[in-house]
């Protein structure tokens, strides 16, 4: 992406929409303070980042392209969908890795130890996983129904059901599909084969997006 | 430049099947082309085709020869294209000169010395140089409409599509747009759909009149209204009733002597002092309608 387009996709951006990470950042943060218990500063911090980050990312996903003011001028351009799709997710990326990054640095200032989950990447892929799958399922269920709010409704719910039933889950064909497993059940045996289905399902994810974008009028 | 041939569009509305446009056949050439016609007519549908942004149903549209049933043929009608959209959104918290600059970059200038020289020229072409520093969200409607025009001309388009441009606009505002587009149209072509008959009278040489997703008429303006001659009268009364009697009317002025109506339809022989008179742009629209059996008693 070239460098004055970067700079307006920052530009037009709806401050409005970053009210929500900034809040959940600043209360699991206002937790993890009072939580000085070790355990519970890991519960704290592992919760925010496999399972908080996800769901804000999915939610501002479903939001990402309708919610242009200016689409249908941007659709009488011959911009590609693509363009449009890399712009506006990869700054909703961008404000979670942000989050994810303050966070972590937040934690372990305080004395939070995150090891249990796994070496350095392992703790990064336990939110950069469900983070993109989240946006990704976010993304394309807003444009499958030209609704940003079925997007948020979809993510939220598949993330509700996930949670509650993350356990019986984890014990049949789900565990691949389970988002939280590299948060919640970091040793668990098929850890790697779960964040390489919910990669392999976030590429497919954006394919449709990215086809479903190409037919602007549904849009307009 | 344009050519539209047997050009349908249907889609879905509330489970109904709508036909927005139905065999439309039209071949546009150079200059400022008028499309007019009561809304519903199909006329944004049409544009939107036009753009680049909207499908056909069947029938196929050629600009300069592109195809635009294919994905190629979009983009190079894209890459010649500056359009207007009826309902014109931007972000409010850019400035003029911002906006348009991003759209610049969309439209492919890459250059950033070309494309401040680019940017500046057409915010002074519209007018808004001196505010082009100030956010969009202060601006009036018809400052809103300006930035929407300059950031359609940022590429230079051999085609210029404007959907409803002076809705919304004070008369002066309207009348310096209209003299804009026509100059504008001095190299170019310009697709002017409005359903304000006065704009079309204004500046178009040949225009098109949709009812239906169909071509009603297609001619230049002065032929639209010499179809109306003979069929235009003046009739005063002091009674309150409206005329009636197949007529539709096209105006009322309240006089000292009672209300003078302008009337337009088959016959007034019903109104003996209705007087003849020579029939306007807008008398010949009316008559077109309610000669193809289309509701025109706006009054």
């Amino acid at each position: 992406m070239k460098q004055d387009s970067l700079k307006y996709t920052f530009k037009t951006y709806r401050l409005d929409h970053l009210y929500l990470p900034a809040a959940f950042l600043a209360l699991f943060m206002i937790i993890c303070m009072f939580r000085l218990e070790p355990d519970d500063l890991f519960d704290m911090s592992r919760a925010y980042l496999g399972a908080v980050i996800p769901l804000v990312g999915g939610i501002m996903a479903s939001y990402a392209i309708l919610d242009d003011p200016a689409l249908e001028l941007r659709f009488g351009t011959p911009a590609r969908a693509e363009h449009l799709l890399v712009e506006r997710l990869g700054l909703i990326f961008l404000i979670q890795v942000m989050c994810a990054t303050i966070f972590q640095v937040f934690v372990t200032t305080i004395g939070a130890d995150l090891s249990p989950l796994g070496s350095f990447w392992r703790i990064q892929l336990a939110w950069f996983i469900p983070t993109i799958s989240l946006m990704s399922l976010g993304c394309l269920g807003s444009l499958i129904s030209a609704q940003t709010m079925t997007g948020t409704f979809l993510t939220s719910l598949i993330w509700l059901i996930e949670l509650l039933a993350r356990g019986w889950l984890a014990c049949n064909s789900g565990k691949y599909f389970l988002v939280f497993m590299g948060a919640l059940m970091a040793d668990h045996p098929d850890l790697t084969a779960n964040q390489i289905t919910l990669t392999v399902l976030t590429f497919l994810f954006l394919i449709f997006s990215w086809l479903l974008l190409r037919k602007q009028e549904q849009y307009i | 430049m344009i050519s539209i041939k047997s050009l349908s569009k249907t889609y879905k509305s509330n489970g109904h099947v709508v036909n927005a446009l139905n065999h439309l056949d039209l071949e546009i050439g150079g200059g400022m082309f008028g499309l007019l016609g009561p809304n519903g007519a199909g006329k944004t549908t049409l544009m939107r085709i036009l753009a680049g942004i909207v499908n056909a149903s069947n029938g196929s549209v050629k600009i300069n020869g592109n195809d635009l049933a294919t994905d190629n043929g979009k983009t190079a009608v894209k890459s010649i294209l500056g359009y207007l959209p009826q309902e014109l959104g931007m972000y409010p918290e850019l400035s003029a000169r911002q906006f348009v600059d991003y759209m610049a970059i969309l439209k492919g200038l890459d250059d950033p010395s070309h494309r401040k020289l680019q940017v500046d020229k057409v915010l002074e072409m519209v007018g808004l140089l001196a505010e082009a520093d100030r956010k969009i969200k202060g601006f009036s409607g018809g400052m809103k409409r300006r930035v929407g025009i300059a950031q359609a001309l940022v590429n230079n388009p051999k085609l210029l599509i404007v959907d409803e441009p002076t809705a919304g606009l004070d008369p002066e505002e309207r009348i310096r747009f209209r003299n804009l587009l026509v100059t504008l149209a001095s190299d170019r072509t310009v697709l002017l759909s409005t359903h304000i008959v006065e704009d079309i009278g204004q500046t178009c040489r040949d225009l098109a009149v949709l009812s239906h997703g169909q071509v009603l008429f297609r001619g230049s303006p002065s032929e639209l209204t010499q179809n109306a001659n003979g069929h235009v009268w003046l009739y005063t009364t002091d009674s309150m009733e409206k005329p009636n009697h197949n007529l539709t009317v096209v105006s009322m002025l309240h006089l000292t002597e009672g209300i003078q109506y302008r009337l337009v339809g088959e016959s007034a022989g019903d109104y003996p002092d209705a007087k003849q008179v020579q029939a306007g742009l807008e008398d010949g629209y009316v008559w077109l309608m309610k000669s193809a059996g289309q509701s025109v008693d706006a009054m």
